[in-house]
């Protein structure tokens, strides 16, 4: 059963997406914490 | 070797790289020591650590160079099934977030996960835990150290052995400095730096060769790693699952995070890191599929991620790959460092041989453990022993076995100490066995196997009555 290349880009595009959308939610956070003195 | 000698770094670049990260690190570690003044401080961050840096440093731990660098190596070897089962090493955070929550319940004044086995099971259990939790961290410090040393060459030609040596120093020294607060703080810029570089490695070989020639080329040399009933990945995805299980269910490294997270962070700080850390393996590990189509020759499957990143991207792509798996492998050797050192101290020197020794005397001892620890990695890393992925299977038979005892530890108060004791025990073994015997592959998954079925088994004919109020060690001492 071989996959096809339109599985394999969907499935590197899907993994790529979220890797991308990860820093931006950490910073978004780091800065959330900062402001409210609840970074440790 | 495809002019691959023409494609990585000298070794003056690589010195300059070390340099500058080992500067900030160790700066780093030394700016967030300075608020470390009690025990708590350096072995836990004081316990009150934030959802940013609480879902960073999950993620940050588990992505280490063995996910940076191993992860195209089981593409290589495994294909499809190589990256999602890699991948699926993200159910072990997402499944221990309700574990976290739990664990910060009972225990609010814990520090090792030691404490919870010496607790919950008692003296045989905790002894049999700590052998396993003992020889896994070991093990996963060599990995660590290892792929450091040879990362180095594979890109700069710098001697594998001094390579590693410098890697351990700078991660020995701002552990030292800082404690888990230096961790925990670096471990938010190493998470950045790492999703930033996987993806512009990711991004630029699909620019630079696209989906269609790379699958052709896989298809026409390698079409068994396209295929999705290749029987040793289908055996490997469940063995990763319960090998990422397991490894975060026992050791300490998480343990001592969710002590530290302030209270109601654990959950949503773990099964967030789980959802984020879920793709790496893949953006990491789909780049060896380019190799086909690039026409190298790979002489060592460890070195297919950082020798496909320089044939693609050249100069840049390798001082990028070199960052990126310098920040892996930064973030989990110190995590490692301190959370081995944390069950070192708290159950053998405290637990075994100085139960009276104060909060004060701990912290000193604590910096002599991170030490000590740093020079065993650093001798035993000096022969390469095996390749990377084998060694880091090798301790799956060890960790699988504990993941029934402790989850039945947590959630059952019939769990007995004497089905938790056979359980690790015959879990392992057989396990071992199996490793030698089959392969790699089945490791975790027979070792886990055998644990559930005499946890059940001792549920059934040996049921003991456990009181939860027992693991909360300090209410214990007032009541005393």
């Amino acid at each position: 059963m071989i996959v096809s290349s339109g599985f394999l880009s969907v499935m590197v595009s899907v993994a790529l997406t979220i890797t991308i959308i990860a820093p931006v939610i950490l910073i978004f956070l780091w800065i959330k914490d900062w402001i409210k003195g609840q970074l440790w | 070797m495809n002019n691959i000698a023409s494609s990585v770094l000298d070794a003056n670049t690589g010195w300059i790289i070390l340099s500058v990260f080992s500067l900030v690190w160790i700066f780093l570690g030394w700016y967030w020591g300075r608020k470390v003044k009690k025990l708590d401080d350096f072995m836990l961050a004081g316990r009150n650590v934030g959802m940013s840096l609480g879902i960073a440093t999950a993620m940050a731990t588990w992505v280490t160079s063995n996910t940076t660098m191993a992860a195209p190596q089981l593409a290589l070897q495994l294909g499809i099934w190589g990256m999602l089962g890699y991948s699926l090493g993200s159910v072990g955070l997402m499944l221990f977030a309700p574990l976290a929550k739990r664990i910060r319940q009972l225990m609010p004044n814990g520090y090792t996960s030691g404490d919870f086995i010496r607790l919950r099971y008692g003296v045989t259990a905790w002894r049999v835990f700590l052998i396993i939790s003992l020889f896994y961290g070991i093990g996963w410090l060599i990995s660590l150290g290892m792929a450091g040393g040879v990362l180095i060459n594979a890109l700069t030609g710098i001697d594998y052995r001094l390579g590693m040596t410098v890697i351990l120093a700078i991660c020995v020294t701002y552990t030292l400095l800082g404690g888990l607060r230096a961790v925990i703080g670096t471990d938010f810029i190493q998470t950045i730096i790492i999703l930033v570089g996987v993806v512009t490695l990711a991004w630029l070989a699909i620019d630079k060769i696209g989906f269609e020639p790379m699958h052709a080329a896989v298809l026409e040399e390698r079409p068994e790693l396209l295929n999705l009933l290749m029987p040793a990945a289908i055996m490997f995805l469940f063995n990763n699952l319960l090998f990422g299980v397991g490894e975060i269910f026992h050791s300490n490294v998480w343990w001592s995070r969710a002590f530290a997270f302030r209270e109601g962070v654990g959950f949503k700080a773990y099964m967030t890191a789980g959802i984020f850390w879920m793709p790496i393996p893949i953006v990491a590990g789909f780049i060896a599929l380019a190799t086909p189509a690039l026409n190298l020759n790979i002489p060592a499957a460890d070195m297919v991620g950082p020798m496909v990143a320089a044939k693609l991207l050249g100069f840049g792509g390798a001082i990028l790959v070199f960052i990126v798996v310098f920040s892996a492998l930064a973030s989990s050797l110190d995590s490692l460092l301190a959370a081995t050192s944390d069950l070192v101290l708290q159950d053998i020197y405290r637990g075994h041989f100085y139960p009276q020794a104060s909060k004060e005397q701990l912290r000193k001892a604590a910096r002599w453990i991170v030490l000590f620890l740093g020079v065993i990695t650093w001798l035993l890393c000096l022969p390469r022993l095996t390749t990377l992925a084998s060694l880091l299977y090798f301790t799956g038979a060890f960790v699988a076995s504990t993941i029934w005892p402790i989850l039945a530890g947590l959630y059952l108060k019939r769990a007995s100490s004497t089905g938790a004791t056979v359980a690790m025990l015959s879990g392992t073994c057989i396990g071992l066995w199996s490793y030698f015997a089959i392969g790699f592959y089945v490791a975790a998954l027979v070792s886990a196997v055998i644990s559930m079925s005499v946890v059940l088994i001792s549920l059934w004919l040996k049921p003991e009555h456990f009181e939860w109020a027992k693991l909360n060690e300090k209410t214990q001492q007032e009541i005393a």
